[in-house]
């Protein structure tokens, strides 16, 4: 009996290893398109195409000419791209995360009609594709003035609204009224019992929430595309997606050097924060 | 009056404008080409300048031309340059201002349609006398000149005739398309032993394939309209493709005889002009804005025209044309009129003001305007001079540009992949049909 | 009693700030999605090319969309990728999730790779595989942009390299919400590994199931940024001409912003199409996952 359990452990262990194995390798091939990015990074234009999957050689090495080239590539300032990108991410999450906390606890603890109402076009829009109000929504942007960077933010807050109302409101629902009253007694305004009490609690929805904007607005292509004057105005995305419709001949090292010079920020964002994003990523998709 | 009407046509938003202009314009029109006609007598330091510029990259030299004249002249001259592919909404704008731009650029037939009874007939005035040819002027369809092309480009197939020589051959007796036949398919034949091939085809990616799907189209669109002028005053409804055999002919000579095969195309990065200037192929197809680039690594290039098989193609000139044509504006006083005349002559004539300009735009269709040292622009010349015919832009009718040459590009990219008749076939609908299909589109 | 008195003088106090808490999402809500919302609906239902000259002309755009041959093959395309890539990615991701629950020696870094993709941009990745498609295919003398088969199941990878990440994310958190005793007390009853998976793991993961099939499914009909980025439609043929690998959401996109600007009704028309379909699925996700949260 005693031996058959022993023997049922052996066979069990071996089978990790070689289940280890072939995750390991799964892995190794889920790293190759990075891989093959860092690696033709390093390589000279002509070589990039023939040589694909191989380490630059002596021939074909670049050395850092390829990322200095690619900051300039299409005709615009990759770095002034990268501000862009950085600051209309940061700039919409954080007025995303302010003003749809605010709303969903009002909306969580008036519940008046209008609340109801506010709310449920809330879910609705959820559920509507951008290419639905895609034209309209950038013409009445335009129309207000709301395409520039500094303005943009407003335009995530409103068709980005949706979601976060919807996790905001479930967390709010959830916190029990006991604390509100006690405060309310103190003489705190409904102001600051929120500030002063509701956030620190919300804390943990919010950065769910916030991982969840940032990893959307950052990557966002289309809306920022057809809001913002792209002459002016380049996020990372359209920067580069121009490369491809820009005339001549790309430049693939240089291109590459750029997809990695994108890439690493986010890599970076993601090693740091990597258990709130995979919590938030679960809870937005358990919600949503 | 006119003045206020067409203030009023322009609030009434875009859609409204052609329209409403139709009614006025053409009033207007007459009464202001007399006054240009007047500006010929004398100059008047009264009147100012307002220049709308198109070309971003010019913006500095004009800046500092302007304050030249108006230092010298005490007119008052100002350049301002719109956003690049921001022209029309700028035009529109500024044109609705007290005081609007005096020069501005009607650049094709469609601008042609738009605007082109805000421009005076420039028949007669001074600055047209100064030309040097007709072909880059735009008229209307009561054959006023609205406007006049200052500058233009070309292409054609650029050569080395170092290596063209080297292969035993000569560029000069190179005047049709079955001499460049045999000479391309020989070199290529001997590439390894040569060290060189005979073409370096562009890319069929986006930022290229414009090479096949718009200037090399343009054989057959030339040829037709050549044949058919009046079916070609304005975009055709429907092209018969009577000289596709002779785009395939030359489609076929350049991917076929090339480093690389016709399949590894599409998906680019070859990069044909490092190659034509690494002398590695003798033969590209490009235009005029390369030489600087390509001038400097081989001083003798050389620019010969489409030869592709047509009749009578000996005289064939190089692919010229333009979008950067001067008109005057209608609706300005007769003393701006006056003094944008008298400084776009003497942008053209004054030796220190024509040199700064023809060295950013190449060169200047102008009889009096310094000689630029754009090899393939002087090649052009040269084909002129000769009594050669200039094949001109046609292919700036393709409706729906953008529809059409994709359409056109991924049958090419399927004809590069497997070259049999069943695929051409798939390029000539993409060509032929095609061109109908958006025509419909665009306008049915 | 007194409680609810209280708390309805709270709720009193709070409506007063009314316009603090509720005033700048409503009004950005209103700029963002609500006036360009009903603003579509209108449109669709006229014939325009800039707004202020629109003519109403009832439902002639619909009827032109369901005779558009390009938006006919887009859709049963979109179809076809949503449900192929749905069946892969969920089968490959529960795979990986199931092995990763295992007790296996460096799970967190596998899982941490496997995510990886997933925050990388679709215009991003799209130009990453390209180049690798390139390179790979240029082997064999062809090109993603020329082949409608390789087009295709290059989209379908990129889509697994991304999605599989996230949805293994959904169903690690199911598995290891599947009560321990349960496997303990179907291996006691001497059931096979393969028995305790797929009589006891499965049934009690299914929440996760429908969630990740319905994500994937809304993700497969709403892709654009990768369509565009890899392909763009490409390749093109036949007269009248129908782009073989463009999906639903890039077929709206060229319809509006292609030059035929006459046709932008007919574009707004399948706007409103594609966002009954996708509105469709997610209000149908929803009353599922009520319904089962009501049963349990």
């Amino acid at each position: 009996m005693a031996e058959k359990a022993k023997g049922g452990l052996e066979a069990e262990s071996k089978g990790l290893i070689v289940l280890s194995v072939i995750l390991a390798i799964i892995c190794i091939i889920w790293v190759l398109p990075m891989v093959a990015v860092v690696i033709n990074s390093f390589k000279l234009n002509t070589f990039v195409k023939t040589e694909t999957f191989a380490l630059p050689t002596a021939e074909s090495f670049a050395g850092w000419d390829n990322f200095i080239k690619g900051v300039t590539l299409g005709n615009y300032n990759f770095w002034l791209a990268t501000w862009y990108s950085a600051f209309i991410t940061i700039a919409s999450s954080a007025l995303i995360l302010l003003f749809t906390s605010m709303a969903a606890w009002y909306i969580a603890r008036v519940d008046s009609i209008f609340c109801k109402v506010v709310y449920f076009l809330c879910i609705f829009s959820m559920v509507v594709p951008f290419q639905m109000v895609m034209f309209t929504l950038s013409r009445t942007a335009t129309q207000l003035h709301l395409d520039t960077p500094w303005t943009i933010p407003i335009i995530y807050l409103g068709f980005g609204a949706g979601l976060a109302i919807f996790m905001f409101v479930g967390f709010v629902k959830s916190i029990p009224l006991e604390i509100e009253e006690a405060a309310a007694i103190d003489g705190c305004s409904p102001v600051r019992t929120f500030f002063n009490v509701d956030v620190p609690m919300l804390r943990p929805t919010m950065i769910s929430v916030g991982i969840l904007e940032i990893m959307w607005v950052w990557n966002d292509y289309l809306l920022p595309y057809l809001v913002l004057d792209v002459e002016k105005y380049r996020t990372i995305p359209i920067f580069i997606q121009y490369l491809k419709g820009s005339y001549g001949t790309v430049d693939l090292g240089a291109t590459m050097a750029l997809i990695l010079l994108a890439i690493i920020p986010v890599i970076v964002f993601y090693l740091c924060a990597q258990k709130y994003i995979i919590e938030g990523v679960a809870a937005g998709a358990v919600k949503g | 009056m006119s003045t206020k009407l067409s203030r009023r046509a322009f609030l009434g938003g875009a859609g409204l404008l052609s329209l409403s202009l139709a009614a006025c314009g053409g009033n207007s029109g007459s009464e202001s080409s007399d006054s240009g006609e007047s500006s010929g007598s004398e100059s008047t330091a009264s009147g100012r300048v307002y220049w709308l510029n198109f070309k971003p990259e010019i913006d500095e030299t004009l800046q500092s031309l302007a304050k030249t004249y108006s230092d010298s002249k005490g007119v008052s001259v100002k350049v301002f340059t719109a956003a690049s592919g921001e022209y029309e909404s700028t035009l529109t704008s500024e044109m609705d201002k007290p005081e609007p731009p005096t020069l501005f650029v009607i650049g094709n037939q469609a601008a042609v349609k738009s605007w082109g009874d805000f421009a005076i007939d420039l028949t007669g005035t001074k600055i047209a006398e100064e030309g040097s040819t007709d072909d880059f002027n735009l008229y209307d369809d009561q054959g006023r000149m609205v406007s006049q092309g200052y500058c233009y480009e070309c292409f054609g197939i650029i050569a080395n005739p170092d290596l063209v020589t080297k292969a035993g051959g000569d560029l000069d007796t190179i005047q049709g398309f079955d001499a460049l036949k045999t000479l391309a398919e020989d070199i290529h034949s001997r590439a390894s032993e040569l060290g060189f091939d005979a073409f370096a085809p562009a890319d069929m990616d986006d930022g290229n394939n414009w090479i096949y799907s718009g200037h090399l189209a343009n054989i057959d669109y030339f040829y037709e309209a050549k044949a058919d002028p009046d079916a070609w005053k304005e975009c055709p409804p429907t092209i018969t493709g009577d000289y596709l055999p002779n785009y395939k002919n030359l489609f076929d000579l350049v991917t076929n005889n090339a480093p690389v095969p016709p399949s590894e195309l599409a998906s680019g990065g070859h990069d044909p002009q490092t190659q034509f200037e690494d002398g590695k192929v003798a033969f590209m197809l490009q235009g005029s804005w390369t030489y600087d680039s390509v001038a400097a690594k081989i001083p003798e290039a050389t620019m010969i025209p489409y030869y592709c098989g047509v009749d009578g193609e000996d005289k064939a000139g190089l692919n010229s044309g333009t979008e950067n044509c001067w008109a005057v504006n209608s609706q300005v006083s007769e003393e701006d009129q006056n003094a944008t005349i008298d400084f776009m002559v003497w942008l053209v004539t004054d030796p220190d003001a024509s040199k700064e300009l023809v060295a950013q735009l190449g060169s200047m269709p102008f009889i009096n305007a310094q000689k630029g040292d754009n090899g393939f622009l002087n090649d052009a010349e040269t084909l002129n001079a000769a009594d050669c015919y200039t094949m001109d832009w046609d292919f700036n009718f393709q409706p729906n540009v953008n529809d059409y040459r994709a359409a056109l590009v991924s049958a090419l990219n399927t004809y590069d992949k497997d070259q049999n008749d069943a695929n051409w076939e798939g390029v000539r609908t993409a060509f032929v049909q095609g061109w109908a299909d958006q025509y419909q589109k665009a306008n049915g | 009693m007194a409680k609810s008195l209280k708390a309805n003088s709270i709720r009193t106090a709070t409506r007063k700030w009314c316009w603090l808490f509720l005033g700048p999402v409503v009004i950005a809500f209103i700029i963002g999605f609500v006036w360009p919302f009903i603003q579509g609906i209108w449109l669709s239902l006229c014939q325009f090319r800039i707004v202020s000259n629109a003519e109403f002309v009832g439902f002639d755009n619909y009827g032109k969309v369901f005779s558009d041959p390009q938006f006919v093959y887009s859709f049963w395309y979109t179809a076809l990728t949503a449900v192929v890539s749905l069946v892969i990615i969920n089968v490959l991701a529960f795979t990986v999730a199931y092995l990763l629950t295992q007790k296996i020696k460096g799970a967190n870094l596998y899982r941490t790779v496997f995510f990886m993709p997933n925050l990388i941009g679709g215009i991003v990745l799209g130009y990453i595989w390209s180049m690798i498609f390139d390179g790979f295919l240029s082997a064999f003398q062809t090109s993603i942009l020329t082949d409608t088969v390789w087009g295709f199941w290059g989209l379908i990878i990129v889509m697994c390299w991304q999605q599989i990440g996230y949805m293994m994310i959904i169903y690690i958190a199911g598995l290891n919400a599947v009560p321990g005793d349960m496997i303990e007390a179907a291996k006691i009853d001497g059931a096979t590994k393969m028995q305790t998976l797929f009589k006891v793991t499965i049934p009690n993961v299914m929440p996760s199931f429908t969630i990740c099939m319905f994500l994937s499914l809304t993700n497969g009909f709403k892709l654009f940024d990768q369509n565009l980025a890899l392909t763009g439609g490409a390749p093109i043929s036949g007269s009248p001409s129908i782009a073989h690998t463009q999906m639903l959401a890039l077929t709206i996109y060229n319809t509006f912003y292609g030059q035929a600007s006459n046709a932008r009704g007919t574009a707004q028309a399948m706007a409103v199409i594609f966002f009954i379909l996708v509105a469709g699925m997610g209000l149908a996700q929803l009353a599922y996952t009520r319904k089962r949260e009501v049963q349990q």
